[in-house]
C-alpha cells in the first residue's frame, strides 16, 4: 500500500520500480492467509492465553469456584508434585502404545506398498473403515472385548495365561485401546512413504551384495524414516493426553494425566487453576519430547 | 560374504525365456557376450531387452534357461549372489546415504578391506571425488549419473549392466557420456551390457549389437555390419533410414539377382539377399544414393523421381524424391560442388545407386 501511494503521488519515481507488483503479491498471500489466521487467532491463540491466565490464579478461601487474577506458582507446583506418577503413566502408556503400533502398523504398511497387489484399496478402506464409527463406540467396542465374560479374557483364562483373571480394567486393556484407536494414524504415513520409494532404489540394494534383510535394513527402512517420525508423532501426542481409553478401559487407580485434567475441569470444584497447570506442564513435557526426538531422528533431506 | 559366487569369463544366456502370464517378454533367445566387450541390446520399448538384462542382474528368473558366466551356472540366484551390477535407469542411487556412502555400498556389504580406498578410485574415475559429501538430491542429473557408475564400478563385476542410462540426459550430455562410457570400459576392461531403445547410442559405443524385436533377437553383429547388410525388414528400419520397396524376384544375372519393384528392375548381390525367390523387400542405405539431373550412364539401378522437399543441412543438402512405387525415398547431395544442383520440389531427378550397396530381405 506505502509503495502504491508513493508512486502515485511521486511521478517521478523510476518507471521500471517493481515495487508496486510486489507490494500486490505479498498482499495476495496475506488475503490468503487471513481465514485460517483468524481461526487459529479466535479458537486457539485466546483460549491459550486464557488458559494460561487461569493457570496462574488463586481461588478465593471459602468461595470454591471462584477465582482472583494472581501469579500462583504453587498449581504449577501441585502439577509436578502431586501429578507426577500421572504423567510418568501417561508417558509409558502413550510410549508402549506408540512402539506396539510401530510393530503392527510397519508390516502391514510394508504388505500394502509392496505386496498387496490389487488387494492394496481393500486392506487402505479397512485401515481407514473404523474411522466412520465414533472414537467413543470403538473403545465401548473394546471393553466388550477385554470384558471378563469375553471371549479373550475366557480363553486366555481358561489356558492359565492370565495371572490377574481379567484384563479389562488393567493398564494392559487402556495401552492396548489406545494402540488400536491411534494404529492408523501410525499405517498411513508409513505407507505414504514406503508408497513413494522407487522400487528400483530398493532393488540396487540387492544388486549390491546386500541380502532381503540387510537392504530392509540399511535403504527401505531409512528411506521410510519420515514416516515413521510422522507415525509416531502422530501417535504419541495424543495418546499421551488421552483420557477416554484410561476411562471405559483402564483401572480405578492410576489414572492418567489427561483423567486428572478431565476430573479437575469437570468434577472438582475449584480444580479450574490445577487443571489449567497441567494442560500447560504436559504440553511442555510433549514440545520438548519431540523436539529432543525431531532432533535425534529427524531427516530433514528426505521430506 | 554366504552365498555369492565368483565367476569368471564370457556371458551366456541359453535358450532364456520369460513369461508373465499369457505375455512373452522374452523367448528363447541365446547369446554369447565374450568378456571383456561393449555389447549392446537395441529395441524399441516393450521387446524385452529390459527383462533379459533384469534376468543377467538376477531382479528375474528366466522361465527356462540358463544364464551363466564362464561355467558358473547363475540360474536361480539372488541378485546380491552375482558378480555383476547395474546402473539403474533413472540411476536410483540412495536418498538417504551422501555420494561416498552410496558408492561404499556394495563394497561394505562384501566387507572388503580397501573399501574406502576403492570408493576413492571410483569417484575419481568418474571424476566426481569433489561431490563426496553431498546428497544425491544436491548433484544434477548428469552427476547422479557419473555416480550410479561408480557405485556399480566399484564392486569390479565380471559385468556391468547399464539400463537406459543415458536416457534421462540432455542432448549434449548424453554425447559427452557416450564418449566417458567408452573410455571408463576401456579403462577397467569389464563386459558391459547395456540397454538402450537409441541406435545412435548403440552404434557408437558398442562393440556388438543385439537387435531385439517382440522378444526375439532380430540381428546380432558389429554395428557397421548391422547398418550395411540388415537380414529382416525390422532392423533394416530400426537401425538408421533405408529407403525400400517391395519387390518380386523375376531373373538371375550372374552374381545378381533381379527384382521388379512396380515395374523398375533393380540388382541385388545375390550374396545381400536373404530371399531368392518371390517376394523381397529391396532396400537401399540414404547415403549410397547419388542424386542427378539427367539419367546416368550405364543402365539399370537408376529410377526417375519428382523431389518432394529439400533440406539444407550444411555439410549436405537433404532431399525427399516421390518414386513412381508410390514410396518416398531420402537421399543426400554432398555440398562438395562448386555448382550445386540447386534442386526444388517438383523438379523430376534420377537417383542411382550402386548394386552392391542394395540389400534384400524378406518383404
Amino acid at each position: 500500500m506505502t509503495a502504491l501511494a508513493h508512486a502515485a503521488v511521486d511521478p517521478g519515481a523510476d518507471p521500471a520500480a517493481p515495487a508496486p507488483r510486489a507490494t500486490k503479491r505479498s498482499w495476495t498471500a496475506y488475503v490468503l492467509l487471513l481465514p485460517g489466521a483468524l481461526w487459529l487467532g479466535v479458537f486457539f491463540l485466546l483460549p491459550l492465553v486464557q488458559l494460561a491466565s487461569v493457570s496462574l490464579q488463586s481461588r478465593y478461601p471459602g468461595f470454591p469456584g471462584y477465582y482472583y487474577r494472581d501469579v500462583n506458582l504453587d498449581n504449577y507446583a501441585s502439577a509436578l508434585t502431586d501429578y507426577a506418577p500421572h504423567f510418568a503413566r501417561s508417558f509409558l502408556y502413550a510410549g508402549l502404545a506408540t512402539l506396539l503400533a510401530f510393530v503392527v502398523a510397519y508390516p502391514l504398511a510394508y504388505a500394502m506398498a509392496f505386496k498387496a497387489g490389487r488387494w492394496r484399496n481393500l486392506m487402505m478402506i479397512c485401515v481407514i473403515a473404523p474411522f466412520f464409527t465414533s472414537f467413543i463406540l470403538r473403545t465401548f467396542a473394546w471393553s466388550q472385548i477385554l470384558a471378563d465374560e469375553g471371549w479373550v479374557a475366557g480363553t486366555l483364562n481358561f489356558l492359565h495365561l492370565l495371572p490377574g483373571g481379567n484384563i479389562i480394567n488393567t493398564p494392559v486393556a487402556v495401552i492396548a485401546g489406545l494402540t488400536y484407536n491411534f494404529l492408523p494414524f501410525m499405517v498411513l504415513p508409513i505407507y505414504a512413504s514406503l508408497e513413494r520409494a522407487d522400487p528400483r532404489v530398493i532393488e540396487a540394494g540387492g544388486d549390491l551384495y546386500a541380502n532381503g534383510f540387510t537392504t530392509f535394513r540399511t535403504v527401505t527402512l531409512p528411506m521410510s524414516m519420515p514416516g515413521v517420525l510422522a507415525g509416531t508423532l502422530l501417535t504419541f501426542i495424543p495418546a499421551a493426553g488421552d483420557f477416554v481409553n484410561m476411562e471405559l478401559l483402564g483401572p480405578q487407580r492410576g489414572k492418567m494425566v489427561g483423567n486428572v485434567i478431565n476430573d479437575q475441569f469437570l468434577a472438582i470444584p475449584g480444580g479450574y487453576p490445577v487443571a489449567a497447570a497441567l494442560s500447560f506442564t504436559l504440553m511442555a513435557a510433549i514440545l520438548v519430547m519431540v523436539f529432543l526426538y525431531v532432533r535425534r531422528f529427524g531427516t530433514e533431506e528426505l521430506v | 560374504m554366504a552365498g555369492f559366487r565368483e565367476a569368471s569369463g564370457d556371458l551366456q544366456l541359453e535358450s532364456v525365456t520369460k513369461t508373465f502370464g499369457d505375455f512373452t517378454a522374452v523367448d528363447d533367445i541365446d547369446l554369447h557376450v565374450p568378456r571383456g566387450s561393449f555389447f549392446a541390446l537395441l529395441g524399441p520399448s516393450g521387446c524385452g531387452k529390459t527383462t533379459t538384462l533384469r534376468m543377467i542382474a538376477g531382479l528375474e528368473q528366466p522361465t527356462a534357461g540358463r544364464v551363466l558366466i564362464g561355467d558358473t551356472d547363475l540360474t536361480g540366484s539372488r541378485p546380491y549372489e552375482r558378480p555383476v551390477n547395474t546402473v539403474f535407469q533413472s540411476y536410483a542411487l540412495f536418498p538417504h546415504l551422501n555420494i561416498r556412502d552410496n558408492v561404499a555400498f556394495g563394497p561394505k556389504r562384501r566387507k572388503a578391506a580397501d573399501t574406502a580406498k576403492r570408493t576413492d578410485d571410483a569417484l575419481e574415475l568418474v571424476q566426481m571425488s569433489g561431490f563426496a559429501t553431498r546428497k544425491p538430491s544436491q548433484l544434477s542429473g548428469g552427476q547422479q549419473q557419473r555416480v550410479a557408475l561408480a557405485r556399480a564400478l566399484v564392486n569390479h563385476p565380471e559385468v556391468l549392466l547399464l539400463d537406459e542410462p543415458l536416457g534421462a540426459l540432455d542432448l549434449k550430455l548424453r554425447r559427452e557420456m557416450q564418449v566417458e562410457l567408452k573410455r571408463i570400459q576401456t579403462e577397467v576392461g569389464l563386459t558391459f551390457i547395456h540397454v538402450t531403445h537409441d541406435q545412435e547410442e548403440a552404434m557408437t559405443m558398442a562393440d556388438t549389437v543385439a537387435v531385439m524385436n517382440r522378444g526375439h533377437i532380430e540381428q546380432l553383429g558389429a554395428p557397421a555390419a548391422l547398418y550395411d547388410l540388415p537380414r529382416t525388414r525390422f532392423v533394416a528400419n530400426f537401425l538408421g533410414q533405408a529407403n525400400t520397396g517391395v519387390g518380386i524376384i523375376k531373373d538371375t544375372d550372374g552374381d545378381h539377382i533381379v527384382a521388379d519393384v512396380l515395374g523398375t528392375p533393380v540388382k541385388i548381390l545375390k550374396s545381400r539377399s536373404q530371399v531368392h525367390d518371390g517376394e523381397v523387400l529391396f532396400g537401399v542405405r540414404p547415403e549410397k544414393v547419388t542424386v542427378s539431373r539427367t539419367q546416368p550412364e550405364g543402365a539399370g539401378n537408376d529410377v526417375k523421381g519428382v523431389v518432394r522437399d529439400v533440406s539444407f543441412l550444411g555439410v549436405a543438402t537433404s532431399y525427399l524424391v516421390d518414386m513412381p512405387s508410390g514410396t518416398t525415398w531420402s537421399c543426400y547431395e554432398q555440398n562438395l560442388d562448386v555448382e550445386p544442383l540447386d534442386l526444388r520440389p517438383g523438379d523430376e531427378v534420377w537417383l542411382t545407386w550402386n548394386a552392391g550397396h542394395a540389400f534384400g530381405v524378406p518383404a
